[in-house]
């Protein structure tokens, strides 16, 4: 879903995305993190926050674990939600409780250049 | 500055041996995550956070004593936060640092009068103003998000000139994050930088961070066009003629761009990362990370009694600084790693043979 290259909207001239480099052991790791109890809540209003104060956060997207529920797995991939819609983690059945290792993952405008 | 040297062979032994225990000598403090940017390689603006208050900051200050060297106040936008002033101050009447260094989007109009009054109350300190340019113009506007910052910017920095005329322990310098928005401009930041009187021009990659909520975006350059961008940022340093300690804290600019080259190139803790031993970050809420990267949760200060040495010295630390020292992490975060050369004796013997020549 990530463009290597594409001109970005509102952007100055000849401006373009480069190619990028991801940490995924990063990305791994923070999977892995006990979740604090509030987490649902307290990014999903950070979202809200960022959308309504013209960030460049489009929305939210759940990133589930590769060993995640079935709940989870059932989510539509890659939905882009609003934070008013977005389910909270960890989902009500998920079986590991704060160890849910599904996350919230904002969406940027410059990840949807369309 | 020599009293930094002399605790180095102690950090590696804690960093090999557990013994002997010592509190750290970089220590970023985030008061608030409010900014008033809105960073195209940065989500930190989005979060609230129950701040600990001034009199709880004191508390986790005086817990430290005189350990800390170098204390970096960070954001959001640090000079945002009402209270920075008294917090740069209280940091520097509890520990006695030698630097602390402050980064900012330079937008406030009160940001001068605000720097003049820290140099002020921390007259045995350097004060390191570093003013964020992330390019030339509208090109900077786009990737902080705010109309007319590049103009402020200009403003910015040149009131703080003055008032380092008068303050002599203050350092105005230019801090570039280099990322993918920005990577192929570079050359037009440095030439910028070059001409615009300030004391230090200093870059850093842009990184995914727990911190700043970036995990996963598109923002770091690949390794091919950071190694062009560094080659140029390497060169650039080395046309430069420096004196007295700028001499070393250049030499060892080299070699970060380098390493950063490494860590990109072969995804591996190229050197030994001493975050967690001898850096640390308190978070707004009180919580202490080893670093703002991966941002694990070591504790909270104030399930701790304010009292930093419980948390650094505790046993939920450990299991931390094992996968730290077992390199299941990689990264180029520039606070962490300049304090990771200074322990890493392959690095100080270039540096040392280059300040020879």
């Amino acid at each position: 879903m990530w463009p290597s290259s594409g001109n970005h909207k509102g952007c100055p001239d000849n401006y373009s995305l480069g190619k990028h480099m991801a940490f995924d052991w990063l990305d791994r790791f923070q999977h892995r993190l006990e979740k604090e109890p509030d987490y649902a809540r307290k990014s999903l209003a950070a979202y809200r926050l960022g959308m309504k104060a013209k960030g460049s956060i489009v929305g939210v997207m759940v990133q589930p674990a590769p060993e995640c529920c079935d709940a989870a797995r059932r989510l539509p991939a890659g939905k882009v939600y609003h934070p008013d819609q977005a389910p909270n983690l960890p989902l009500p059945d998920c079986p590991q409780g704060r160890h849910c290792q599904c996350l919230y993952r904002p969406v940027m405008s410059y990840q949807h250049p369309d | 500055m020599l009293g930094v040297l002399l605790r180095i062979p102690a950090f590696k032994l804690f960093r090999r041996l557990g013994r002997p225990r010592v509190l750290p000598l970089n220590l970023t403090l985030s008061p608030s995550p409010k900014c008033n940017s809105r960073c195209l390689t940065c989500n930190i603006w989005i979060k609230r956070e129950n701040e600990l208050t001034l009199e709880e900051w004191r508390k986790v200050l005086a817990s430290l004593g005189r350990a800390p060297y170098w204390f970096t106040i960070s954001g959001g936008e640090p000079l945002m936060y009402p209270h920075v002033v008294d917090l740069a101050q209280s940091a520097y009447e509890q520990c006695r640092p030698g630097v602390i260094n402050i980064p900012t989007n330079a937008i406030l109009p009160s940001i001068p009068e605000t720097v003049e009054r820290i140099a002020r109350s921390c007259p045995q300190s350097q004060v390191i103003i570093n003013l964020s340019l992330d390019g030339v113009g509208e090109k900077h506007d786009f990737i902080r998000g705010v109309p007319g910052n590049f103009e402020k910017f200009e403003q910015c920095l040149e009131q703080l000139r003055a008032v380092r005329r008068r303050r002599k322990n203050l350092t105005v310098g230019i801090h570039s994050v280099v990322s993918v928005f920005n990577v192929d401009h570079l050359d037009e930041i440095i030439a910028y930088a070059d001409r615009s009187g300030a004391d230090q021009f200093i870059t850093e990659i842009a990184e995914p961070r727990v911190e700043l909520d970036t995990v996963g975006l598109p923002i770091t350059p690949d390794a091919e066009s950071y190694a062009k961008a560094a080659d140029r940022l390497i060169r650039y340093v080395q046309s430069k003629r420096f004196r007295g300690v700028s001499r070393i804290t250049e030499a060892l600019r080299v070699e970060y761009y380098k390493l950063v080259k490494r860590i990109l190139d072969e995804q591996d803790q190229v050197i030994a990362c001493y975050a967690g031993w001898v850096s640390a970050h308190i978070y707004a809420d009180g919580t202490v990370w080893p670093c703002c990267v991966r941002g694990d949760n070591l504790g909270n200060l104030r399930d701790h009694n304010y009292d930093f040495k419980e948390i650094w010295f505790g046993k939920k630390i450990q299991a931390v600084r094992s996968s730290i020292a077992a390199k299941e992490c990689h990264c180029p975060l520039a606070n962490a790693a300049y304090t990771s050369m200074l322990h890493d004796l392959a690095t100080l013997a270039r540096v040392g043979s280059r300040l020879l020549r």
